[in-house]
């Protein structure tokens, strides 16, 4: 027995797939009759097996099989369109979408059943090892670099299944501490002598990392800003191995400058998000950190974050005028402002906005 | 218990000459082609309509909720389940003293290919003159596009306008 979303705008098709499922097969059924809802209903209690409709008004079936994919809650759900459209580029568009299987109708109840049970008697395959440095940052300000490091560490703790530590570089003002409702101490300044001279391990540097109600530990900044020193490429290193040996996954705040610190964790990262916006001083400085990074072109990924309400540019129109793909973008919040307010990333307040699957969606392009 | 689980309405591939909407209609207890060969309606409507450019059929790039076709500017009509694009006075008891002749259509942006079911000799002069229906039904029919020959639809029948076809060719005779 399985547990099945069935999302169709057909009342009388519902109630029938309800009546040969749960009758017939001993399935547990949920009926949705639009994609929104169905969405809701699936990150709510995700089902082994979703049978989708493509025709449905609002958002189309595809629409909703790639926000499935894109939403690490019910990316490994089994997904079934059954459809009208039943021409070979449709079935292509299907599985493009991220469908596992197709099925046009009419069909009858004897087929439906059969093919429902093979595709739910699939043993899934166990997901891979995830783990990673992800670096976020921004030669320019004000873009939303330490948001968005908060918002993935903690969603990376909750659906990556490994430790995460999220590691705070910027020399000033402890803000990811505070973006979490933690207060920054202790903090790096006190170990940063050890880390010069080499002299700090796994071990060493656990007592200096603060922990977050929703599992993740941090490496926070101090609340007063360093004068005259960062920290030098050695201790960044020192630092970043130290943690690496605890931590599958790391999240940095990067600073915003090329310093000793920014080069040392180019070296150590798996992937790099340039985070910028779609104002012209942001792409103008993106432009620049590409070519003076070209070097890790291969792990440097795009990710357009809207600060402001409002019409933005296509993400094509700004991949083009960087040269370089966008890997993400990530929609404006009314809410971020209360939930920078409150110490409470968006990730754990609204795990169902369109902001927090987008973050989502990003660890996943890290991931890969 | 019903066997088939289908729509409750007949569900098509509506192109024009430039898009394809996919929506259900309301056959009233008939079939397709009496809708649309009925010479007092100028007009098909459609419900629930996903509208594709042809370029990129399998792209949705609208739906409306309702819609009506002029039904001369329909080029073609896809369906998948050969009865449902054929009248009962073309599917029972009329196989006897039947033949297919296979053919090569062009419509405007689009080539069939597929069967002509006839029950006498075919008179080329006469095929698209003769009789009051607007759309014959062209059987196993594959209708490709003309610019982009990648792209191409079939059904088990397609239903194509009569008005609208440009070459219309046939190879011999099969029993």
């Amino acid at each position: 027995m399985g547990k099945i979303l069935v999302i169709d705008d057909e009342a009388d098709l519902l109630e029938m797939m309800r009546l040969v499922l749960q009758q017939r097969g001993g399935h547990e059924v949920t009926l949705s009759a639009e994609g929104h809802d169905g969405l809701t209903k699936a990150v709510a209690n995700p089902p082994d097996l979703a049978i989708i409709d493509v025709m449905m008004p609002g958002m189309t079936g595809y629409d909703v099989c790639r926000r499935l994919r894109a939403n690490p809650v019910t990316a490994s759900i089994v997904i079934m369109i059954l459809t009208a459209r039943a021409q070979p580029m449709d079935r292509e568009a299907a599985m493009d979408a991220g469908a596992d299987d197709y099925m046009t109708k009419p069909v009858t109840m004897t087929e439906l059943l059969e093919r429902v049970n093979e595709l739910l008697s699939r043993q899934p395959e166990p997901p891979p090892a995830f783990s990673g440095t992800f670096a976020l940052a921004s030669l320019r300000g004000g873009v939303g670099v330490t948001t968005l490091a908060v918002n993935l560490a903690v969603a990376l703790t909750q659906t990556s299944g490994e430790p995460v530590c999220l590691v705070d570089l910027c020399p000033t003002s402890g803000h990811v501490a505070l973006q979490l409702g933690l207060r920054p101490e202790p903090n790096w300044s006190a170990i940063i002598e050890a880390a010069d001279a080499g002299d700090i391990d796994a071990e060493g540097i656990e007592p200096y990392l603060l922990s977050h109600n929703s599992g993740l530990r941090v490496l926070a900044s101090p609340f007063v800003p360093v004068v005259e020193r960062g920290i030098s490429q050695k201790a960044a290193h020192v630092l970043l191995g130290a943690l690496q040996q605890q931590f599958p996954v790391l999240v940095v705040d990067v600073p915003s400058t090329l310093d000793e610190a920014t080069m040392a964790v180019m070296q150590v990262a798996s992937a790099l998000g340039m985070v910028l916006t779609a104002e012209p001083p942001s792409l103008q400085t993106s432009i620049g950190t590409l070519r003076s990074l070209s070097q890790w072109s291969s792990k440097l990924y795009a990710i357009m974050n809207q600060v402001a309400p409002g019409p933005q540019l296509p993400a094509d129109a700004i991949a083009r005028a960087l040269k370089h793909p966008v890997a993400a973008t990530i929609a404006f919040d009314p809410s971020q402002a209360r939930a920078l307010a409150q110490g409470t990333p968006l990730t754990l307040s609204s795990p169902d906005s369109p902001f927090a699957q987008a973050i989502r969606g990003l660890g996943q392009v890290f991931g890969r | 218990m019903r066997e088939q689980i289908s729509t409750a309405w007949l569900v098509g591939d509506f192109f024009t000459y430039r898009h394809r909407l996919s929506g259900r209609i309301d056959v009233r207890h008939n079939k397709l082609p009496a809708q649309l060969n009925d010479p007092t309606s100028s007009f098909l409507e459609l419900e629930d309509a996903y509208v594709s450019n042809v370029e990129r059929p399998a792209e949705i790039v609208a739906s409306y909720s309702s819609s009506i076709l002029r039904k001369q500017n329909v080029t073609a009509v896809v369906l998948s389940n050969q009865d449902d694009g054929l009248l009962r006075t073309q599917t029972y008891g009329s196989y006897f003293g039947t033949y297919l002749r296979k053919l090569f259509i062009t419509v405007p942006s689009f080539e069939i290919i597929g069967y002509l079911r006839l029950s006498s000799k075919l008179d080329l002069r006469t095929v698209l003159t003769t009789g009051t229906d607007a759309f014959i039904p062209v059987l196993d029919g594959e209708m490709r596009s003309s610019i982009r020959p990648e792209v191409f639809f079939t059904g088990g029948v397609i239903l194509v306008n009569k008005d609208q076809i440009g070459v219309f060719c046939v190879e011999t005779e099969k029993k």
